[in-house]
C-alpha cells in the first residue's frame, strides 16, 4: 500500500519539512520513480519499529468529540424529573423520601446512592447558598445508572441543611453523573443559574415542569452564546 | 527520452531495486577509479614539473620559482576558478557536516592545478589534501548526477578521499581509515562497505598506471625492548615538532593576513623565502618525498645539527608556503619532518649512550613520520596504517602504535582540535553525526513552531480575553496591534492572575496595558544552538518566534524534547 | 509565513533601479524583500541537490559604506521594513553560504559580468545557474524599474508551463493585476491545450482569473510577441519539452528573451507550485 507524504507525516506525527528534510538525507527508506517518491507502508512500519519510532494512523480526536458532544443540562434535568413536597425534617429524612421517590432507579441501588450521598454530606454540607442544596455522590455513578440525571426536588418544609449561608434549603437538586467531567460540566452550568437571584425566587414557587423546563432552556441559551 | 531519463536514474534498474546499498557500492567502484584517476594524474604532473624546474635550480635566481609558482597558483584559484586559498579539507568535512557533502564541480580540478603549480616549482607542501579535495568533489558531483540523497552523497564523498589517499600512496587501509576517521566520522558498515571498495578501486587504477611499488621500502628492522623504551621519548620529541609546525603555520597566516598586499603577492613572499631556504638546504623544496626515502634507508649522511637545522626550515618552509597563500597540503611536509626528527632523535641517543646498539636509524625516521602524521591529524589509525603500508613494514607496529597514541593524545592535550578541523572547531561548524551539535543543526525553527496559540489584540478588554483564555489550552498569548498586524509583546497566563477573580477589572483594563514587551524573541532563521543558550540564560521554557515584525508560533522546549528525539533516534540507528 | 523575496543590492543607479522592481513586486503580492549586501564577490548557494558558487561583478561592491543606508531608504520610502541578511556560515573564510529557503529572487539578467554587457538576448551564466537549480522562482528586472499592469503568462504545455500558469494565477489573485495567458500553436489545436488545463483541475481557476486566453495560430513566435503589452509582467518556464538542459534555457524562453524586455518571472525545473 502506498502512502501520500502528507499521510507519511500524519502517522509519524511529524511536521512536513521535517519529513522532506529526512526524504533529501536518506533517512527514511523511500522509493523514487518518474513523479517523485513512492511511500510503501510496510516498509515505513519496518522502519519506524527499527528506529522506535510509532507509526500510526491518527484516530479522528477521540478526545475532543466526547467534548463536544457533552450534555446540557435540560436533558439530564428531563430524565430526573421532578418531585414536588419531598417530605423530611432534616438533611438525613429528606435525602432519603427523595431517593425513595426517584423513578427509574432499581430497588437495590437506592440504599448505595442513598449512602453514598450522605457520606459526601457528612464532608461539607451541598447546600450552596440562597436555599438550594445540590446533593451528589462523590465518585461517579457509571455502574447505577447510563446517563447523568438531575433530579429536582422541591421540599415539603425547608431544611436546615448546614448551608454556607446557614439558610434553610428548600430545593435540592441531586446531581447523579457518569463521569467526573460530565459532573463538573453539569454543576458549573447549574451553578450559573442559581447565581440569579430572580430564578431563585422563581424556584421558591415551586413551577411546574413545563415553565421550569422553558427557564432551563433559556438559561442555556445564554450559557452558550457566552461561549462562541 | 525514457533512456536518457532512466540513465540518470541507475536506481531504479532493476538490479538496484534489491537494495539500494548495491547500488551504492556500484557507484563507489566509479568514483574510487575516477579519484583514483585524478591521483595519478596529479603525481605524474608534479614528477615531471619538479624535474623540468630541476634544470633551472643551479642558476642564482633559482630562488624566484617558487614564488612564482605561488603566485601563479594563488592568481589561479583566485582569479580563473574565484575559489578560497587553503588546501580544502576542511571545506569537505564542512560540506559533509551541514550539507549533506555538495561541493563544486570546479573543485575537483582547481586544486589539482594550484597544488601542481605551488608543489612544481619548489613550494614545501603536499598534493595529498588537494587530491582528497578533487577526489571529494568528484564523489559528490557523480552522487549529484545520480540524484543520491544527502546521505549515500556523504559515503560517496567519502569514497573519493578514500579513492584518492588510496591510489597517491598505494595504501588502500590508509585511504579507508582516512575517509572514515577524518572525512566522515562516523563507523557504520553502510559507510565502510563501499568506502572500501572505492579505496580498492583506487589502489588498482594506480597500481595499473604505476606500478605496484611501495613508497618508501626500507630492510628489515630488529627491534629489541629498548628501542620500544626510546619510542616514548620519540613520541615526545614528535608531538613537540607537531605542536610547534601547528603553531608556526597559525603564526605565519597570522602575519600574513596583516598584510594588504594582494594575495598573489603575499603568496610570491612566503615563495621567495621558501626558495632561499632552499639554496641551503634543498631537502626543503617539494613534496620531499625523495629525501624521506633515502632516509628510511638509512643513507642520509649529515650529521645531527644539520638534520636537527633540517627539520626546523621544513617546518619554517612549509608555514611560509602554506600560511601565505600557496596551495597544498600538510601531509607530504609532515613525513619529511618527521622522518627528519625521527633522525634527528636518534643521532640524539648514539650521542648520548654510545654504547647501546640501536635497531637502524631508518626504522626511527619511520615511526618519527608516523609521530607527526598522527600529531598533526590526531587521527592515530590513519597514521598507523599510512606508515604501516607505505613503508610495507609490519614488523615495526609495535613501536608505531606506541608512537602514534603517544604523539595523538599528547598533541591533543596542547591543542584540542587537529589541523583539519581546527576552523571548523572554532567556528561551531564541527557536526559528526549523531552529536548534538548536529542534531540541533538539522533542525530548523520552522519544524519546532507550534501554530496553535491565540493571537490577541491589544485594544481587547480584559472579559474578552477571560472568554478566551476558557477556551484555549495554552498559557501564551501573543499581543498584536490591530492595523499593522505587527506582534507587541505576550501575555503569560500569569500575567492576568492578580485580575482573574477581580470583576471589576473585566471592563477597564485593556490588554496593551497588562501585555509584557519586553520578551525574548526568536527569529526563525535563528539556529537551535542559539535558541537554547537564550532560553537557558533567560530561564524560559517557551519564546514566541516572531518573523518580520508578525507572529509566526511558538516555540517550546517541550516540543524540541520530542524532535530532538526522533531526529537522534533517526540518525544513530540503522 | 508571507512570501519573502531575496535580493542582492548592487549600489549603484542600476542596482537602485532593480531594488525599485522588487520593491514593487513585493508590494504587489504582499511579500517582503530581504536584501544581501555583499561583502565578498562570491557566495555559496546550496539547494537540494546541488550547490551553486555565485560570482558577483565587481560593481556589487561599491561604497559599501552608503549601500545600506540606500537601501534601507528605498525600502523604507515603499513603507516595507527592510530586512537585510547576514550571513552566518562560511564554507571558506571569504566565501559565505546564503540560504536558500525564499519564496522569490530578483536579479537583473546578469549578476557575474559587467553589467555593460545587459542587454536583449543576454542571460548571464550565474543567473542561468540559479534559475536551473533554484526551488524559487527568479524574477529578472529590465534595466529599468517599470511598474506592471497586467500578467503575460506563456503556456506551452510542458509541466514547466504549468507550474508558470499556477504561479500567474498566485501572483494574478494576490495582486489584483489582470492575467492573460498566450500559446503558439504549433501542431496542435486549442483543445489540446485546453485539455491539459482540465487535466490538472485548473479550469476554474482560470475561468476566475484569465482574461483571455491568446492563441497565435499563425507567424512567428518571436513576430507574434508584439502582442504582448509592454508593461507586463511576463512568466513563464525556463524550459519546455526539450531534452537538452543545460548550458541554454528551453528554445522559447531564448527567444523570449531575446525579443522582449519587460520583466521576466522564470520558473525553473526545480520549482514546486503550490497554488
Amino acid at each position: 500500500m502506498n502512502l501520500t507524504i502528507n499521510e507519511v507525516a500524519k502517522c509519524l506525527n511529524l511536521p512536513l519539512s521535517t519529513l522532506e528534510r529526512w526524504i533529501r538525507q536518506g533517512r527514511i527508506p523511500i522509493y523514487k520513480n518518474d513523479k517523485g517518491c513512492v511511500f510503501k507502508k510496510s516498509a515505513l512500519e519496518k522502519w519506524a519499529v527499527t528506529h522506535n519510532l510509532s507509526f500510526s494512523f491518527p484516530k479522528e480526536g477521540v478526545e475532543r468529540q466526547s467534548n463536544s458532544e457533552m450534555e446540557n443540562l435540560l436533558p439530564a434535568i428531563k430524565r430526573g424529573g421532578i418531585l414536588y413536597d419531598v417530605m423530611g425534617d432534616d438533611v438525613k429524612t429528606a435525602l432519603r423520601s427523595a431517593v425513595e421517590n426517584i423513578p427509574f432507579l432499581p430497588e437495590d441501588k437506592k440504599d448505595e446512592l442513598y449512602e453514598t450521598l450522605i457520606e459526601r454530606e457528612n464532608l461539607t454540607s451541598t447546600g450552596i447558598g440562597k436555599g438550594i442544596a445540590i446533593p451528589h455522590p462523590r465518585a461517579p455513578l457509571s455502574n447505577v445508572i447510563e446517563n447523568s440525571a438531575i433530579i429536582t426536588c422541591f421540599l415539603e418544609k425547608p431544611v436546615n441543611f448546614g448551608a454556607v449561608d446557614d439558610k434553610p434549603v428548600f430545593v435540592m437538586f441531586i446531581l447523579l453523573s457518569t463521569s467526573t467531567k460530565i459532573h463538573l460540566h453539569l454543576l458549573s452550568r447549574l451553578a450559573f443559574c442559581m447565581r440569579d437571584n430572580s430564578f431563585v425566587e422563581f424556584l421558591k414557587t415551586s413551577p411546574c415542569a413545563e415553565a421550569f423546563f422553558a427557564k432551563i432552556a433559556d438559561f442555556e441559551k445564554q450559557l452558550d452564546k457566552a461561549k462562541t | 527520452m525514457g533512456i536518457l531519463k532512466s540513465w540518470r536514474h541507475p536506481a531504479g534498474w532493476a538490479i538496484f531495486r534489491l537494495d539500494d546499498r548495491l547500488f551504492l557500492i556500484f557507484v563507489a567502484a566509479i568514483v574510487g577509479i575516477c579519484s583514483g584517476i585524478a591521483a595519478v594524474v596529479l603525481n605524474r604532473s608534479l614528477v615531471a614539473i619538479f624535474e623540468w624546474i630541476g634544470q633551472f635550480r643551479h642558476y642564482w635566481w633559482s630562488f624566484v620559482l617558487p614564488a612564482i609558482g605561488a603566485a601563479l597558483s594563488s592568481l589561479f584559484l583566485e582569479k580563473i576558478v574565484k575559489e578560497g586559498a587553503g588546501h580544502g579539507v576542511p571545506e569537505v568535512i564542512y560540506s559533509v557536516s551541514r550539507y549533506g557533502g555538495l561541493l563544486r564541480l570546479r573543485s575537483s580540478f582547481s586544486r589539482l592545478i594550484s597544488s601542481c603549480l605551488t608543489i612544481g616549482s619548489g613550494g614545501s607542501a603536499g598534493p595529498e589534501a588537494p587530491v582528497v579535495m578533487s577526489g571529494a568533489s568528484i564523489g559528490s558531483n557523480i552522487a549529484k548526477f545520480f540524484s543520491l540523497n544527502d546521505r549515500q552523497r556523504v559515503t560517496l564523498v567519502g569514497c573519493g578521499a578514500a579513492g584518492a589517499i588510496s591510489s597517491i600512496f598505494n595504501a588502500p587501509i590508509a585511504g579507508m581509515v582516512f575517509a572514515i576517521e577524518v572525512i566522515i566520522g562516523e563507523w557504520k558498515a553502510i559507510n565502510i562497505v563501499p568506502i572500501a571498495i572505492a579505496s580498492v578501486a583506487g589502489t588498482e587504477v594506480s597500481r595499473m598506471l604505476q606500478g605496484n611499488r611501495i613508497a618508501f621500502s626500507h630492510r628489515q628492522f630488529n627491534i629489541d625492548l629498548i628501542d620500544i623504551f626510546a619510542c616514548l621519548g620519540l613520541a615526545v620529541v614528535a608531538a613537540a615538532a607537531s605542536i610547534l609546525l601547528t603553531r608556526t603555520l597559525r603564526f605565519m597566516s597570522g602575519i600574513s593576513s596583516r598584510f594588504s598586499s594582494p594575495l598573489w603577492l603575499r603568496a610570491a613572499a612566503g615563495g621567495c623565502v621558501v626558495g632561499i631556504i632552499g639554496i641551503f638546504l634543498p631537502i626543503v623544496l617539494g613534496e620531499g618525498y625523495h629525501p624521506v626515502k633515502t632516509m628510511i634507508e638509512g643513507n642520509f649522511s649529515q650529521g645531527l645539527a644539520i638534520v636537527a637545522l633540517a627539520a626546523l626550515a621544513k617546518i619554517v618552509a612549509t608555514s611560509m608556503t602554506l600560511g601565505w597563500g600557496g596551495s597544498g597540503g600538510i601531509f607530504a611536509p609532515c613525513l619529511v619532518i618527521g622522518s627528519l626528527t625521527g633522525l634527528a632523535y636518534h643521532r640524539g641517543l648514539v650521542l648520548l649512550w654510545p654504547s647501546v646498539s640501536w635497531v637502524n636509524e631508518g626504522c626511527f625516521a619511520l615511526l618519527g613520520m608516523a609521530g607527526l602524521v598522527s600529531g598533526i591529524l590526531q587521527a592515530p589509525l590513519t597514521g598507523i596504517f599510512l606508515i604501516v603500508e607505505i613503508t610495507g613494514g609490519y614488523n615495526v607496529i609495535l613501536p608505531l602504535i606506541v608512537v602514534s597514541s603517544i604523539s595523538t593524545s599528547l598533541c591533543h592535550y596542547v591543542e584540542p582540535a587537529s589541523f583539519y578541523l581546527k576552523d571548523l572547531v572554532e567556528h561551531g561548524q564541527l557536526l559528526r553525526p549523531g552529536t548534538d551539535a548536529r542534531v540541533l543543526a538539522d533542525l530548523s525553527v520552522f519544524e519546532l513552531l507550534e501554530k496553535d496559540c491565540i493571537t490577541v489584540k491589544q485594544n481587547m478588554l480584559l472579559r474578552d480575553f477571560i472568554n478566551i483564555v476558557k477556551n484555549s489550552h495554552r498559557n501564551y498569548f501573543p499581543v498584536e496591534d490591530e492595523k499593522t498586524g505587527y506582534f507587541l509583546g505576550m501575555i503569560h497566563l500569569d500575567d492576568i492572575r492578580p485580575y482573574l477573580f477581580n470583576s471589576g477589572m473585566y471592563d477597564v483594563v485593556f490588554l496593551g496595558q497588562i501585555m509584557n514587551t519586553e520578551v525574548e524573541v526568536v527569529n526563525p532563521d535563528d539556529e537551535l544552538s542559539e535558541i537554547l543558550r537564550k532560553m537557558d540564560a533567560n530561564h524560559l521554557f517557551s519564546m514566541p518566534v516572531v518573523s518580520n515584525n508578525k507572529f509566526a508560533g511558538m516555540i517550546s522546549k517541550a516540543t524540541l524534547l520530542d524532535q530532538y528525539r526522533k531526529e537522534l533516534m533517526v540518525q544513530t540507528c540503522d | 509565513m508571507e512570501a519573502r523575496l531575496f535580493h542582492i543590492f548592487r549600489n549603484t543607479p542600476l542596482g537602485r533601479e532593480t531594488l525599485l522592481q522588487s520593491i514593487y513586486f513585493c508590494k504587489k503580492i504582499k511579500a517582503s524583500p530581504v536584501i544581501y549586501i555583499p561583502k565578498f564577490t562570491k557566495f555559496l548557494m546550496y539547494f537540494d541537490n546541488d550547490v551553486a558558487q555565485i560570482d558577483l561583478d565587481d560593481s556589487y561592491l561599491t561604497l559599501p559604506d552608503t549601500a545600506l543606508r540606500h537601501a534601507t531608504e528605498l525600502v523604507e520610502q515603499a513603507e516595507l521594513k527592510p530586512s537585510f541578511i547576514k550571513p552566518k556560515h562560511y564554507t571558506a573564510s571569504t566565501l559565505p553560504d546564503i540560504p536558500t529557503n525564499f519564496d522569490f529572487m530578483c536579479c537583473p539578467r546578469s549578476i557575474s559580468d559587467m553589467s555593460s554587457k545587459i542587454g536583449l538576448g543576454y542571460i548571464g551564466p550565474r543567473v542561468r545557474r540559479i534559475v536551473k537549480s533554484a526551488g524559487f522562482p527568479v524574477l529578472i528586472a529590465g534595466p529599468i524599474y517599470k511598474k506592471w499592469r497586467s500578467i503575460a503568462v506563456f503556456f506551452g504545455g510542458s509541466a514547466n508551463a504549468l507550474n508558470a500558469l499556477k504561479l500567474g494565477i498566485r501572483i494574478s489573485r494576490e495582486s489584483g493585476i489582470p492575467l492573460e495567458v498566450f500559446t503558439q500553436l504549433e501542431k496542435k489545436s486549442e483543445k489540446h491545450y485546453k485539455k491539459i488545463v482540465k487535466d490538472e483541475n485548473l479550469e476554474e481557476e482560470i475561468e476566475r482569473h484569465v482574461n483571455k486566453w491568446h492563441f497565435f495560430e499563425k507567424g512567428r513566435f518571436e513576430d507574434n510577441l508584439y502582442e504582448v503589452p509592454h508593461d507586463a509582467l511576463v512568466i513563464l518556464g525556463a524550459y519546455g519539452h526539450g531534452i537538452i538542459r543545460d548550458i541554454l534555457f528551453g528554445s522559447k524562453m531564448e527567444k523570449l528573451q531575446s525579443t522582449i524586455s519587460n520583466n521576466l518571472l522564470i520558473v525553473g525545473p526545480k520549482y514546486a507550485a503550490n497554488t
